[in-house]
């Protein structure tokens, strides 16, 4: 919004040539350790790092400077960070006048902000604050990346802007070794969203309020294409009754991923009809009335898109077993049932449709990603290179466009019923909800349970030890876990994680989302804890 | 006493195809994605035999399978007058005479190291032995070492001086053949049109060639004297804990490693009444490899977990060996994400050691 675009602005081996990276709510070790490679390759280089995290992470115990906030807390973190870097005369002023918009509103903004006062709501201390703007602002190539630690907020697409912001008062991006960039999770997240899988948008992004758009999608596919947004996954799961009546859910596991579990549960119980396709039976596919065996990725021939928007070809490595179904069979099929025949013999056809109609993957053909080691978008067509990073001589949007956020505090806060912070996250040995790895001996076998990590000083208040079992409870769920002692949560906060089936942590989050992007608060509930018998 | 031949380069294929006929044949083979691994061959012209690139596996997976089915279970309700037991059924692997052609010596030094390990006198393992038991290795003795290379550090390369059938040099358009172990004699003799006589003039240019070989690799790593450190003294908690740190828990140095031989037994149950005990490579920088009931472990992996890797190759096999395990291949350089490999193990140790003598005087 703020750049024009959704994706990593940079490439994932531009990293290890940054002078500063700054690492924001990202577990990069556990989560995507190909990125912490080239971060570890930067520091050999002699590269800054700055880790932002109310958990000290892996990666923040490799860095230089790891600003431990209070969750929630971006905003005033990095408004304070900016006046800084203005106080210091540290501003990238041509950068400004030649790229960007709205400035005079961020400085004035930015004028109106204390330091010491941000200071105090983020829990970490005036000087480092200033430390941490000084660095980013004086090496020529800093690079931010952040994940769901700052997006999964009511505040999240705010947070994002603030990041944005900050780059650009430094003019550390449209440039190589420099850039914003989102970290992105589940494996063809980018893909997904690049293909229109976003309530808003068409495929490459364009909206369906643009009728240019729809008359070209129209003139494809033959029929009328909606004029307004669809529902995002939230208004879905957490509808107002009777408002859906039926869904088709692929590889996605809502009974375990969405927040506030017990209205998830409630909403797929009531729906008229469910039919979900997945590898193995999970929890949303036991309350399906239909179930479709899919294929796993070795089974099937198609692409995924990375976090640094490459597109890259997977080949079939084996047929597939017993009675499963790639994903494209399954809804071609599902389609002509319903009176829309679909007929492509192949991915390779369903990708010559999608360069056809979709720009930034114009030039995307089977056997040019064949040939290359992908291709990253955009790409208009055969002839056009791949593309390493974006913006370059401008924005997507034009000029950058600055907005000046607010603090935002989340939706709850400690207090004197829900004493502590809960925040959700991931491990390194799962993945998701756990549909895959937790039938893996040897990923169960090196985190086998839902375990809770609380702080020694919580953990003598709450007179519990390694191993015991304590029950969570939020103002919506309760779920149980066991302890393990660790300093990497601060006091007052507690982390879980979603992997665990046995222990749905989703029960006790908030559904409260960002206005704009719809993604849901897991990262901050107030919860309350009490020890019970194994 | 070994014995010396000439193959032509040109003879190699009809050869392979001789032996192809009473052998399965394993070679370095280039698959459509570029990627050269040791592979069986089904149709030997349609194969692309690599040996411009090192093989990314060792032969480790031939004989050590990353999975395989022990035995399977059932219980059995007959079996004892009504009471419920369980039965065990062996699941024994087939043994198929295989030719394993292309071999680098590192991991032909490998092979004897896990016999070692699997064939040790009495306690022998019969799954690996099965597998093992009629294999013939032609290895080829590495004039131009790859890049991560440093098995002249470890003494298992360039070239070999036993352990192998038959150990190739290459000496342009013919290879130079030495034959090693009874097995590889007996090919000789069997086909004797293939291996003709040598002249003193390609006696003297593989002596040349091995000569040169020594003189090309691109790494030098101090393996000798990080045994002595490491057998005198323990190695800096510093060092332990920077790898540690650094380490991504991934595993990958151990399955890479053509001597890592750890391995954990599971119990995979298929329905209420059977199932399968399977055996899969287990590696000690997991931390539940040394996880006790209780959820005690005694190593932190947050800052000890590389410890016993290292110490393992370079102490505990020196110990009980009388060598290093670690066979100089360069793959876990290639491999490994966090750059915990024992190349920079072994450099950081003697870089301390060095600056440790000099704070000495």
């Amino acid at each position: 919004m703020t750049f024009g675009s959704g994706a990593m602005t940079n490439s994932i081996a531009e990293i290890e040539h940054a002078q500063v990276v700054l690492v924001s709510g990202s577990n990069t070790t556990e989560t995507h350790p190909q990125i912490a490679r080239r971060i570890y390759d930067a520091v050999d280089n002699g590269a800054k790092l700055i880790v932002i995290d109310p958990r000290r992470t892996q990666i923040a115990r490799h860095a230089h400077l790891h600003l431990q906030i209070r969750p929630g807390t971006d905003i005033p973190l990095l408004n304070a960070m900016m006046r800084s870097i203005l106080d210091e005369n540290l501003v990238d002023d041509l950068f400004i006048e030649m790229r960007t918009e709205n400035y005079f509103a961020m400085r004035d903004k930015l004028y109106q902000v204390d330091i010491s006062q941000a200071a105090t709501i983020c829990g970490v201390d005036a000087d480092s604050i200033r430390l941490a703007a000084r660095m980013y602002a004086r090496a020529q190539r800093s690079v931010i990346c952040y994940c769901l630690g700052v997006t999964q907020h009511v505040c999240g697409t705010d947070n994002v802007r603030s990041y944005a912001n900050l780059a650009m008062l430094t003019g550390h991006v449209e440039q190589e070794f420099t850039g914003v960039d989102p970290l992105r999770g589940q494996n063809n997240v980018q893909g997904a969203c690049d293909m229109g899988a976003l309530p808003a948008v068409l495929p490459g992004y364009m909206p369906v309020a643009d009728e240019t758009a729809r008359t070209k999608f129209q003139r494809a596919w033959g029929g009328k294409l909606p004029e307004k947004p669809g529902m995002t996954v939230l208004e879905m799961t957490h509808p107002a009754d009777g408002k859906v009546k039926a869904m088709y859910i692929m590889g996605e596991n809502p009974a375990v991923s969405d927040p506030d579990l017990s209205r998830v549960r409630h909403s797929l119980d009531h729906l008229e009809f469910l039919a979900v396709a997945d590898i193995f039976l999970t929890d949303t596919a036991r309350l399906a009335d239909v179930v479709f065996p899919a294929v796993t990725f070795a089974e099937k021939t198609g692409t995924i898109t990375s976090s640094e928007r490459r597109v890259q070809l997977l080949h079939k490595a084996i047929e597939p077993v017993a009675s499963a179904w790639p994903d494209d069979r399954i809804i071609m099929e599902l389609s002509r049932r319903l009176g829309y025949p679909m007929d492509y013999e192949s991915p390779a056809e369903i990708m010559e449709e999608i360069c056809m109609l979709t720009p930034i993957y114009g030039g995307m053909y089977h056997d040019r990603l064949d040939a290359e080691w992908g291709v990253q978008w955009p790409c208009a067509g055969r002839e056009h290179g791949s593309t390493q990073f974006l913006h370059k001589f401008s924005f997507a949007r034009g000029r950058g466009w600055f907005e000046p956020a607010e603090h935002q505090a989340p939706v709850e806060s400690a207090d004197a019923d829900f004493p502590y912070i809960l925040v959700t996250g991931r491990v390194y040995h799962h993945f998701h909800t756990g549909t895959m790895t937790r039938r893996s001996q040897l990923h169960n076998r090196e985190y086998s349970q839902s375990l809770i990590e609380i702080h020694p000083e919580d953990a003598e208040k709450l007179s519990v030890a390694e191993g015991e079992h304590v029950r969570l409870t939020s103002r919506r769920g309760d779920c149980a876990f066991i302890v393990t002692i660790t300093d990497r949560v601060s006091p007052g906060h507690v982390f879980a994680n979603f992997h665990f089936t046995e222990a749905p942590v989703n029960f006790l989050t908030v559904k409260q989302s960002d206005p704009v992007a719809k993604c849901p608060e897991y990262k901050v509930c107030a919860v309350r804890i009490e020890k019970v018998a194994a | 006493m070994n014995r010396n031949f000439i193959l032509k380069k040109d003879h190699l294929q009809p050869l392979l195809r001789k032996l192809s006929k009473t052998h399965r044949l394993v070679a370095p083979v280039r698959n459509d994605f570029g990627d050269t691994l040791f592979t069986e061959i089904t149709r030997l012209d349609s194969a692309v035999i690599d040996l411009q690139n090192q093989p990314q596996s060792s032969l480790k997976s031939f004989f050590f399978p990353q999975q395989e089915t022990l035995c399977s279970y059932i219980v059995d309700k007959k079996l004892n007058k009504g009471k419920m037991e369980y039965s065990f059924h062996a699941r024994l692997p087939e043994n198929a005479p295989t030719v394993f052609f292309g071999v680098r010596s590192c991991d032909m030094f490998a092979v004897m190291y896990t016999d070692m390990i699997f064939l040790h006198q009495h306690e022998r393992d019969i799954y690996y032995e099965q597998r093992r038991d009629s294999s013939i290795f032609i290895s080829i003795g590495c004039n131009r070492p790859f890049a991560n290379c440093f098995c002249n550090a470890t003494r298992s390369g360039p070239f070999l001086d036993g352990g192998f059938d038959l150990q190739l040099t290459d000496l342009g358009d013919r290879w130079f053949v030495e034959t090693g172990r009874p097995r590889g004699v007996r090919l000789t003799e069997e086909w004797p049109g293939f291996f003709t006589p040598v002249s003193e003039d390609d006696k003297r240019k593989q002596f040349q060639a091995e000569l040169e070989a020594r003189g090309l690799f691109r790494k030098l790593v101090h393996v000798d004297l990080a045994v002595k450190l490491l057998a005198e003294s323990e190695p800096p908690e510093r060092i332990i804990e920077e790898l540690s740190r650094r380490c991504q828990d991934c595993g990958g140095c151990a399955y890479i490693c053509p001597t890592c031989t750890c391995f954990n037994i599971s119990d995979l149950a298929l329905n209420e009444d059977s199932g399968e005990r399977i055996r899969s490579w287990d590696a000690c920088t997991f931390s539940g490899f040394t996880l006790m009931a209780g959820n005690h472990n005694p190593v932190n992996a947050a800052s000890e977990r590389i410890r016993k890797r290292f110490l393992h190759k370079l102490r505990h096999d020196v110990e009980k060996h009388g060598r290093p395990s670690c066979v100089g291949c360069g793959r876990c350089v290639e491999m490994c994400f966090g750059g915990v490999d024992i190349v920079r193990f072994i450099d950081m140790l003697t870089a301390a050691g060095e600056n440790g003598l000099q704070g000495e005087k």
